[in-house]
């Protein structure tokens, strides 16, 4: 059974291809990986190797952190880069695919309205659901491969980390369920966040302003992490990963009995 | 079999003013429809209403027997449609563009390059067929929006002021074009325009909108009868010679007739009189003058 007809595929393609030959957006779906996977994790590892850290502040509290059964194995520039890596990193990875999709459906939903764009789509025989379909497919499969790309990227810098620093490679459960769990369903998520607020966004810039909002919740946890009130481990990574399908289901199908011309169209 | 059908359709944006009420029509498949109205009178949210864009207040459509609202993706199917709001693509090239409806439409990848590339000769637009749309002139757009709507080959084609915008050349290009589909392919044309001279050679039944209220349809005659707009009789004698019951326009003397059956009647009198009759013609009322004397007429009652 093919997921999607031609008439769709053309659309899903049409929608891959424009959404990347965006300037604007294909800034936001270089650059925000870049300084997620790439840059961050390059200068945390660049202090941890060369600044003193009996000058850094804070390195007794952020030794707190760490998980008692690893402290004998690491000494403090190991624990630091583990904590980097387990506790900052995550959020910094989880913002790819949030930032991605909402960016690639601001630009396929709400940027087609601006265009005007949409209306011509509405006026073809494809119905209004396999519009949909497509659109929804070509910005979370730009997503899921930047997802992708970000998480060879950044295990190459943070693996290079761990070689230089003798530990041992950073992959565990918890990465796991994020970039298999937690991480797709952001992304859908991402998406149909956007794809509800396409029909109250006259613009792709304000589209935008709006989705700030969804990584509000990425930035209390990281808040939470730091001050030792939440310990988010393989389980809880697990757990929300599964409760965000849940979620992307329900919304999935709400969004889509609401994706209709007269909405779409509304100015 | 009428192609495009609607009883008593209503449309309100905010529920309170309506834009369009108790729209009542009907066109016959192969027929050419004059949609005819000043600006904000409806005839936009008309052919949104009948393409399945917007869902009526009151009343019901269908197109080729299928509703617009329940089915628009098979009216779709049958559909051509142009409106000045739904626009194509700017990043990709006038070719790419086509194309691409061409296979959301169904046609395979050969089969919408083949359309493409005759639409784009047929319209003047080879030349640019490897540039960006973006990069087309107001005029090039229209044409590429024509050729968009007729990728698929509809049975309906419902056209929005396709000539706006357009200087005389470019109009004349569509405007034949139209009339082509319409002669010879039987494709049934909805056209909603302000070029009423065009109108009146293409159009086989018309509709006038005025703030959303239909206020006359019918073939031409109907028009006119409906406008009271009548034929006349003009004269032109000596410069200082008076005629009883015409009244002077220019250098014509006219008169409002029944028919032309009157005319022989009108000069046999003059000549009985000793009138010396220069030039005597009928006046036919043309569509601009039943428009201008229904919208004043609505004007007036207002």
């Amino acid at each position: 059974m093919k997921l999607l007809t031609e008439p769709e595929l053309a659309v899903f393609r049409k929608d891959f291809n424009e959404v990347w030959h965006i300037r604007s957006v294909r800034g936001t779906l270089i650059g925000v990986p870049a300084c997620m996977v790439v840059l961050l994790p390059a200068l945390y590892l660049f202090l941890v190797l060369y600044a003193p850290s009996d000058q850094l502040n804070g390195v007794d509290n952020m030794m707190k952190l760490m998980p008692p059964e690893l402290l004998d194995d690491f000494d403090l520039k190991q624990s630091m880069f583990y904590l980097m890596v387990n506790l900052v990193c995550p959020m910094f990875f989880l913002m790819i695919p949030l930032m991605s999709s909402t960016t690639s459906a601001a630009a396929s939903f709400v940027g087609e309205k601006e265009r005007g764009t949409m209306e011509t789509l509405l006026l073809t025989p494809l119905s209004a659901r396999s519009l949909f379909k497509a659109k929804v497919a070509a910005c979370a499969a730009l997503s899921f491969l930047i997802s992708a790309i970000s998480f060879i990227t950044f295990s190459v810098v943070v693996g290079a980390g761990n070689l230089i620093l003798n530990m041992p490679f950073f992959l565990n459960w918890n990465w796991l369920a994020l970039v298999l769990v937690l991480s797709p369903a952001a992304t859908v998520f991402g998406v149909i966040f956007m794809v509800l607020l396409s029909g109250r966004s006259k613009s792709y810039l304000e589209s935008m302003q709006l989705s700030g909002y969804i990584v509000l919740p990425l930035v209390l946890v990281l808040i939470g992490q730091f001050t030792g009130l939440i310990y988010v481990d393989a389980f809880w990574t697990l757990l929300a990963g599964l409760v965000l399908i849940l979620a992307d289901a329900l919304l999935l199908f709400l969004s889509a009995r609401k994706f209709n011309s007269e909405l779409l169209l509304k100015k | 079999m009428n192609a495009i059908a609607a009883q008593s359709l209503g449309k309100s944006y905010d529920g309170k003013t309506a834009a369009l009420s108790d729209l009542t029509l009907r066109v016959p498949q192969g027929g050419v429809c004059g949609f005819l109205g000043p600006n904000g009178a409806g005839k936009t949210t008309t052919v949104k209403l009948l393409t399945g864009l917007l869902r009526p207040t009151s009343g019901e459509c269908s197109v080729m027997g299928l509703s617009p609202q329940s089915e628009p993706e098979r009216v779709h199917a049958l559909c051509g449609v142009m409106t000045e709001t739904a626009h194509l693509y700017g990043s990709m090239t006038g070719q790419q563009n086509l194309e691409f409806f061409g296979q959301t439409a169904g046609l395979v990848r050969a089969q919408a390059k083949e359309r493409a590339e005759l639409l784009l000769r047929e319209l003047e637009l080879w030349e640019a067929r490897d540039q960006r749309a973006g990069q087309y002139s107001t005029g090039m757009m229209q044409r590429l929006s024509l050729a968009r709507a007729l990728m698929h080959e509809p049975q309906v084609l419902f056209l929005d002021e396709p000539t706006s915008g357009l200087d005389p050349e470019s109009a004349q290009a569509v405007n034949e074009m139209i009339s082509a589909l319409a002669k010879k392919s039987g494709v049934t044309v909805f056209l909603c325009t302000h070029q009423l001279r065009y109108a009146q050679d293409l159009c086989t039944t018309y509709g006038i909108l005025y703030r959303g209220r239909m206020v006359l349809q019918g073939d031409f005659a109907a028009l006119c009868e409906g406008a009271g707009c009548r034929i006349k009789a003009g004269i032109r004698t000596e410069p200082e010679q008076t005629l009883h019951g015409f009244v002077k326009n220019g250098e014509y003397w006219e008169a409002e007739i029944a028919s032309e059956a009157e005319m022989p009647a009108i000069l046999r009198d003059l000549i009985a009189q000793d009138i010396p009759v220069y030039e005597a013609r009928l006046i036919r009322p043309t569509l601009e003058d039943v428009y201008f004397s229904c919208l004043q007429g609505q004007e007036v009652a207002e």
